[in-house]
């Protein structure tokens, strides 16, 4: 047993800790393994030669340029198969500032399952030459330029992996933390790292601005949350999310230093949710960046954030059986949210944008759940069955939101992807990839029976529960007892609304590419790996909204949700 | 024999539609499978037929249709699908639905003996399978969550039916197919949702929102809906999602684009089943659920017949496109099913009940014709195609057959649905029974007149007038499986008005018990005689 500080190392804690020390394998392999070569050392004085692996000429193996990709695959899918065996394990306190339980492990279960998807796609969207050649002085300069493009580019493979795995450690032991500072310091190493792959679609000149933007905004937001935990540190002198809770709830009145930090970090959960009006970064960082790094920043940077307010907001500052400060800010915030993103995507001529305004909906949706839970009017039972919507839904959102970026991936294989028009007749191109799209934007709407509406059924049914059965029964006529339900039923009815007005825009991908012409009448590339990962998800779509799978994974759910509160 | 007779029409077409279309497409092995797949579809349709129709002798299942206090039959063990959301497998029959389920039985394999040279029949017949498989799980399902997943699944063979295999203004129908019969759906589920909200707890135990979409707990919530304003709000939000999908008037305009520009097949199958999905739904759950608003918004149901009713028959003498006006007659037809159901007598919904069935078998019969004849003469037009009665002896009979049994002709099954929906609506009504009455002459006019300008008339009684659509060629006469195929449907059209009873017996007493059940108490609360 070694100990570093605090914290101690044993193999039980190990083993709870099994997915972070994977990837950190990982991460290690990713900067080792291309590196190997038969360099010998030569031991002084004599002619032994002893191989020391490191530089020299690579092995045929280890200088394989798709290798990366292949060790960040296996690092990924490794650690999500070890993150899911450990959600039934009981919870276990690591260090004072980690917390290994159902609901974490649930959360770094559904990171790392975005991430492995993230990778595989990759695959094909930043494809590796095999067998790049090395430029020679006869070439003519054209030539010799292009060569050395290429050797780059796959030098670029480690770069872009390596990143990845970071997101994946951070989010996974952001999901973990107990404690604030814990948490801000995961939350930005993934952040920082989601920064540069952002700016990573080197292709396109809109990849750097993106990324540019996406950083600013990013770190202005991340500084004021900063700012507002060290208020909050003032008021309680511990960070530690326990603590903190107990100081809230024997405050008496409020105290305006936690009011300011609270809100102050609601600014910067705001922002990597992107709710409005914190919104502003997130539709052209998404459509600069790669599509599957768009996929990412839509759901697990996003569930990030939603995991962040958990912690936060409904765990420290949910006084039981009262109104919560934040909730009318937020409840106004979520219809904002939902009604901005849905009519800004209407008028989206770019499908990542339109994708990327859809995401900004949802998480109007999300954070309305968030508002009724944190307006004192649901009971416990009620509250479950928000927060398990919310989780829920974040997990499946995963599935197509995430999918439906995986085929405009597909799409920019082929240069294409950033218009409307090249949709144009999929169908007709791809019968299958434009019958999983239209399936993900089904299911983004919310048709039954796919599991987008399984979602938010459970949504709008604890929040019409909860408010609703405060519903005169005598009332007669449809006026008054619409004035007797309490305030926040119209939130259910604004996500209604809402979501009738968001089938305009999903149905009419599905439109253009059954309907209009094909711009370019040539098929799809055959990308193996990435049309795998899209039809995974496809038919995950549809057994995660009906069946023993969306039953399984409910269960798994709703038991994190309970860990979380009751433990 | 087999025990579970429903759950197996229901998911062996779909499965079986589902590895034809996808298989072929994955592996390029499965050639073979691709042209055997018309073979395998019309296979697979004949044997559900064969066990819909062994249901109804009695082989299996031992079932007396007659018998209403029975409920439900042929019903499974609940298999759970979502329990969390309280959403089950559970599939059950009366006389309500086996009428249709057997009906949709009927017409699959007809529909696609009629198309069957059609182009791309490797997907043609499989999406006709699909549908089979849909159209029969909206029939069965006793769970609503299932039944509005296969009311939805129902719009996505006929979808790609409509767009790959219609006319030339296919893209525009097949939009207007999806765009309104989908948004009349979702209004639909708004509906359906604000009931499972209030669904009670007791029967739904194991759930994590506490409701359940159990059919009978769902219609039982009406109950616990706590204003009457709230009430007829749902009420409305399903008449119009079902209304839509008659289709009634203000609400039909997508019927006709979608009928003409569909290809036979699709045709038949959309006036034959899909449109009583529409009738079978208001009364399966709309008219259960709230007998109350029922009972209060007689005069709205009377309005949208009589609407539907004379504006499909007024507008149908307008028409020269013979599809066209098919398709309204169709809207006019259903139009005396909310007839037949605002009389509330026993006898006026077993009429419109009987509506349904007949109407099923006469308009895929018209609508064959109506196919025929754009296959052979390549036009549609009323006028310009005169005197087929000397080119094909067999088309103008069967026209004249479905044309007859269509208007109402006494011994065809059309006649005992309308002459009983008019002694009902007599009955409740008095003389307010001749503005229908009357509006069936309109009808008579338009297919006398287009039956004797396409049939009889002629510039010389011994050669008819062939349309410049042909450019000069001799039209061939109709294929054998055009015409075996509406010589099934026309036998059928004969036997039903001969033999109404047949499926007569078990509608009346399934519409008297259901109107002692549910509706007597409405009405008296309501001050309407019965």
């Amino acid at each position: 047993m070694t100990s570093v500080g605090n914290l101690q190392l044993s193999s039980d804690m190990a083993s709870s800790l099994l997915p972070e020390m994977i990837m950190l394998l990982g991460l290690i392999a990713i900067v080792v393994i291309p590196n190997l070569g038969d360099a010998k050392f030569r031991i002084p004085l004599t002619s032994v030669r002893v191989p020391v692996l490191l530089g020299g000429s690579r092995f045929d193996l280890t200088n394989d340029p798709r290798m990366p990709n292949r060790i960040s695959n296996i690092t990924f899918a490794i650690a999500f198969i070890s993150s899911l065996m450990l959600i039934s394990e009981p919870s276990k306190e690591l260090g004072g500032v980690l917390m290994a339980d159902g609901f974490s492990r649930l959360f770094s279960t559904m990171f790392l399952g975005a991430l492995l998807l993230v990778s595989i796609a990759t695959t094909h969207r930043l494809p590796a030459k095999v067998n790049a050649r090395i430029p020679e002085e006869s070439d003519s300069e054209a030539v010799f330029d292009r060569k050395i493009s290429v050797l780059i580019n796959n030098r670029r493979q480690v770069d872009f992996y390596i990143l990845l795995i970071m997101v994946g450690l951070g989010m996974s032991m952001m999901a973990m933390a107990t404690n604030l500072f814990m948490l801000i310091v995961c939350i930005e190493l993934a952040s920082l790292s989601t920064y540069v792959l952002v700016a990573f679609h080197k292709e396109a000149s809109s990849g750097g601005e993106a990324g540019a933007k996406y950083f600013i905004v990013g770190s202005v937001a991340s500084a004021i949350g900063i700012y507002g935990m060290s208020l909050l540190y003032l008021w309680a002198g511990s960070l530690d999310l326990d603590i903190l809770r107990e100081k809230w709830q024997l405050m008496d009145g409020v105290d305006p230093f936690a009011a300011f930090g609270i809100g102050m970090m609601l600014v910067a959960f705001g922002f990597k949710v992107s709710a409005a009006p914190f919104h502003l970064a997130a539709p052209d960082a998404y459509s600069g960046a790669a599509s599957q790094v768009s996929g990412l920043l839509a759901t697990a940077s996003k569930a990030m954030g939603f995991l962040a307010l958990f912690r936060v907001l409904v765990m420290i500052t949910v006084p039981d059986g009262s109104e919560a400060l934040w909730m009318v800010t937020l409840g106004i915030f979520a219809i904002l949210t939902m009604t901005w993103g849905n009519l800004a995507a209407l008028t989206s001529e770019n499908p990542k944008r339109m994708l990327a305004y859809s995401s900004v909906a949802h998480a109007g949706y999300m954070l309305a759940g968030i508002a009724v839970v944190g307006s004192g009017i649901t009971g416990t039972n009620e509250s479950s069955i928000i927060l398990t919507a919310v989780t829920f839904h974040l997990v499946v959102l995963v599935l197509f939101k995430l999918g439906a970026f995986l085929v405009l991936t597909l799409l920019e294989t082929e240069g294409s992807g950033h218009k409307m028009e090249h949709l144009h007749g999929l169908g007709r191109r791809d019968p299958l990839i434009a019958g999983s799209m239209f399936l993900f934007v089904l299911s983004l709407a919310g048709v039954p029976p796919l599991s987008g509406f399984l979602s938010k059924l459970l949504m709008i049914n604890g929040i019409v529960s909860s408010s609703a059965g405060t519903g005169i029964s005598s009332s007669e006529d449809i006026l008054s007892w619409a004035e007797s339900v309490d305030p926040m039923f119209w939130l259910a009815g604004a996500i209604v609304l809402n979501s009738a007005l968001s089938l305009f825009y999903y149905l009419r991908v599905g439109l253009v590419m059954f309907f209009e012409e094909p711009v370019v009448d040539r098929p799809l590339k055959t990308a193996p790996s990435l049309r795998m990962a899209i039809f995974v998800c496809a038919i995950l779509t549809v057994l995660c909204g009906i069946g023993p799978v969306s039953e399984w994974i409910l269960d798994l759910v709703n038991g994190a949700i309970d860990s979380l509160m009751y433990e | 024999m087999i025990s579970d007779p429903l759950t197996v029409i229901t998911i062996v077409p779909l499965a079986v539609s589902l590895v034809l279309l996808i298989l072929p497409k994955i592996s390029g092995s499965a050639e073979g499978l691709a042209r055997a797949s018309r073979a395998i579809s019309m296979g697979v349709s004949l044997a559900m037929l064969a066990i819909t129709t062994m249901i109804f002798f009695g082989e299996i299942g031992n079932v007396d249709w007659t018998d209403y206090n029975s409920g439900y039959s042929l019903t499974n063990d609940a298999f759970a699908l979502i329990p969390s959301i309280g959403v089950h497998w559970k599939v059950g029959a009366d006389a309500l639905s086996f009428p249709m389920i057997w009906l949709t039985t009927l017409l699959i394999p007809i529909s696609m003996l009629v198309e069957w040279d059609a182009k791309r029949g490797h997907l043609f017949h499989p999406l006709i399978l699909m549908m089979e498989g849909a159209l029969i799980g909206v029939f069965v399902s006793l769970d609503v969550f299932v039944f509005y997943a296969f009311w939805e699944l129902t719009l996505v063979p006929m979808f790609f039916l409509i767009m790959v295999w219609g006319g030339d203004d296919r893209k525009y129908a097949s939009m207007k197919f999806f765009i309104y019969t989908f948004t009349a759906s979702v209004i639909m589920l708004i509906g359906i949702l604000v009931m499972y909200f209030y669904t009670p707890d007791v029967a739904s135990s194991g759930t994590i929102t506490g409701h359940s979409f159990d059919m009978a707990v769902m219609i039982s919530s009406s109950d616990y809906i706590p204003s009457e304003g709230l009430r007829h709000l749902v009420w409305i939000l399903l008449l119009i999602g079902f209304a839509t999908k008659m289709p009634s008037f203000p609400v039909h305009t997508w019927l006709p684009d979608a009928h003409v520009q569909a290809p036979t097949a699709g045709s038949m199958l959309l006036a034959g089943v899909m449109l009583k999905m529409g009738a079978y739904g208001f009364l399966r759950i709309a008219v259960s659920a709230f007998p109350e608003s029922t009972v209060a918004f007689i005069p709205l149901l009377i309005f949208l017949g009589m609407a539907s009713l004379v504006y499909g028959a007024w507008v149908c003498m307008g028409q020269t496109n013979l599809k066209r006006m098919v398709a309204y007659s169709s809207v006019s037809h259903m139009g005396l099913i909310f007839l037949g159901i605002a009389t509330m007598q026993p006898l006026g919904i077993a009429g419109a009940l009987f509506m349904m069935f007949a109407h099923g078998i006469i308009s895929p019969l018209l609508f064959a014709v109506a196919g025929a004849f754009k296959h052979h003469y390549h036009t549609l037009e009323i006028g310009s195609m005169r005197g087929i009665a000397h080119h094909s002896p067999w088309l103008a009979a069967h026209m004249m057959l479905g044309w007859m049994a269509s208007l109402g002709l006494p011994l065809l099954a059309g006649f005992v649905a309308e002459v009983t929906i008019l002694i009902a609506f007599w009955m409740s009504f008095g003389w307010l029974v001749l503005l229908p009455a009357l509006t069936l002459i309109i009808t008579a006019v338009y297919y006398l007149t287009s039956m004797q300008r396409t049939i009889f008339e002629s510039n010389d009684p011994h050669q008819g007038k062939l349309p410049d659509t042909l450019h000069g060629e001799e039209p061939r006469d109709i294929t054998w499986h055009e015409n075996s195929g509406m010589i099934i449907l026309g036998v059928f059209t004969i036997i039903f008005g001969i033999f109404p009873f047949i499926f007569w017996d078990m509608m009346s007493e399934w519409s008297s018990g259901f109107l002692i059940d549910t509706l007597v108490e409405a009405m008296q609360s309501e001050g309407v005689k019965p």
